[in-house]
């Protein structure tokens, strides 16, 4: 049977995707932001995961607001870089689990959530600029993902506790698959940040600190936030760390937090947590 | 009133992505959206006016656009992931354009940040 050995919280500013991409390693304004991932992609060689399941959001690359989905289920087999307005990234396509995603679907619906679909289309930095720094191409993806697309861009957004129960049904999907596979689930997004009127730039360390620790102590009070709670406390942006909470309802109860990095140089904070199962 | 919002009125400065935004700024967020289309890209950049007026943008958005208007554009509506391409295709980075959402030059808002060189 399938099963979710461990989750990622991890942010995807875009410049992650730059920084990589242009071999920042050893700069000093991106060597942190480095060596916060690295303990991640030691463990992912360690422990060789086959699938990687993705919450993440598109930015109005893929999807467009003529028809905006709320949760929207990769079944492809192939995804190409999407061209978010430079072309591609010189990564390759993303490479999907056709059979879990399937199942998946099937799993879902008949739980009661009823997912769009889609296949064929490209995905954005949303999923793969985080991916990058700690699943690296080398030359090829080390294995495939399952993408989850959440709205976090045009409110109505789900709600927290529906995130997490969106990771509490994919927990139950992933472990009904008969094939024997390792599960990684991983959520995107945030910490704080807001991208929009004078209040753009904010930022809030303490608040970014005490999600960190609540994420992995207490998710059930993250759940009972609003989302103006969350654009408060982290920026109309930084509302998308919701997306952490599928994530983390998609773990079970005694997973554990071995490690998190914290990096806030600009207008996001930067942050990776990484969660394992008990063997 | 969505519940999830209540009392979102009273943050100052901050403009939520809601339907009604949506609604008003659709012909400009596809417009900008297009962007991630080479052909659309090609023509903007060859002819700007060309591409305004394919994409029946009026007179101000037009304006904000051509003008990289920054502050007004999110005003209006337009989504900041959509003025993201505008951003990409003209060189325009976020940090400039958030300096643009604060009404600041960019060297006043990096002098706000941590690492001033990380962008």
């Amino acid at each position: 049977m399938a099963r979710i050995i461990g989750g990622i919280g991890t942010s995807h500013v875009p410049t992650i995707a730059m920084a990589y991409d242009r071999g920042k390693r050893d700069d000093p304004d991106w060597a942190p932001l480095f060596k916060g991932y690295e303990p991640v992609a030691q463990w992912l060689t360690a422990r060789q995961p086959d699938v990687l399941v993705f919450f993440y959001n598109d930015h109005a690359t893929t999807f467009f607001f003529d028809h905006y989905s709320t949760f929207t289920l990769g079944v492809g087999a192939e995804y190409p870089i999407a061209d978010e307005g430079l072309g591609p990234r010189p990564v390759p396509p993303l490479k999907g689990h056709v059979g879990l995603s399937r199942h998946m679907a099937e799993s879902l619906v008949n739980d009661e959530f009823d997912m769009a679909v889609f296949q064929d289309l490209p995905i954005d930095h949303g999923c793969h600029s985080p991916l990058t720094m700690f699943w690296p191409p080398a030359p090829d993806w080390p294995g495939r993902i399952v993408p989850v697309a959440i709205n976090v861009l045009q409110h109505p957004l789900p709600t927290p506790l529906r995130c997490y129960k969106l990771g509490q049904a994919v927990r139950r999907a992933v472990h009904s698959y008969p094939e024997d596979l390792k599960v990684i689930v991983v959520g995107t997004g945030g910490l704080s940040h807001q991208l929009n009127g004078t209040r753009a730039g904010f930022n809030n360390t303490e608040w970014d600190m005490k999600f960190l620790d609540l994420i992995d102590r207490d998710p059930g009070e993250l759940t009972r936030l609003t989302h103006a709670d969350y654009i408060r406390l982290g920026g109309t942006e930084g509302a998308e760390e919701i997306m952490w909470l599928a994530m983390r309802g998609a773990l079970s109860d005694g997973a554990k937090k071995i490690h998190q990095n914290y990096y806030l140089p600009m207008t996001a904070a930067m942050a990776v947590a990484l969660f394992e199962e008990p063997a | 009133m969505n519940p999830q919002l209540k009392g979102i009125e009273t943050l100052a400065g901050t403009h939520v992505f809601d339907l009604a935004a949506s609604a008003k700024a659709l012909r400009l967020n596809r417009f900008l959206h297009g962007l991630t289309v080479p052909e659309q890209r090609a023509l903007f950049k060859g002819d700007p006016e060309a591409a305004f007026e394919r994409a029946r943008l009026t007179a101000e958005e037009s304006r904000m656009v051509r003008e990289l208007d920054w502050a007004a554009l999110i005003a209006y509506g337009a989504s900041f992931f959509c003025l993201e391409k505008l951003g990409r295709v003209k060189g325009v980075s976020n940090p400039e354009m958030v300096a643009g959402f604060r009404g600041e030059s960019l060297e006043a808002f990096l002098k706000t940040r941590n690492v001033p060189g990380a962008r």
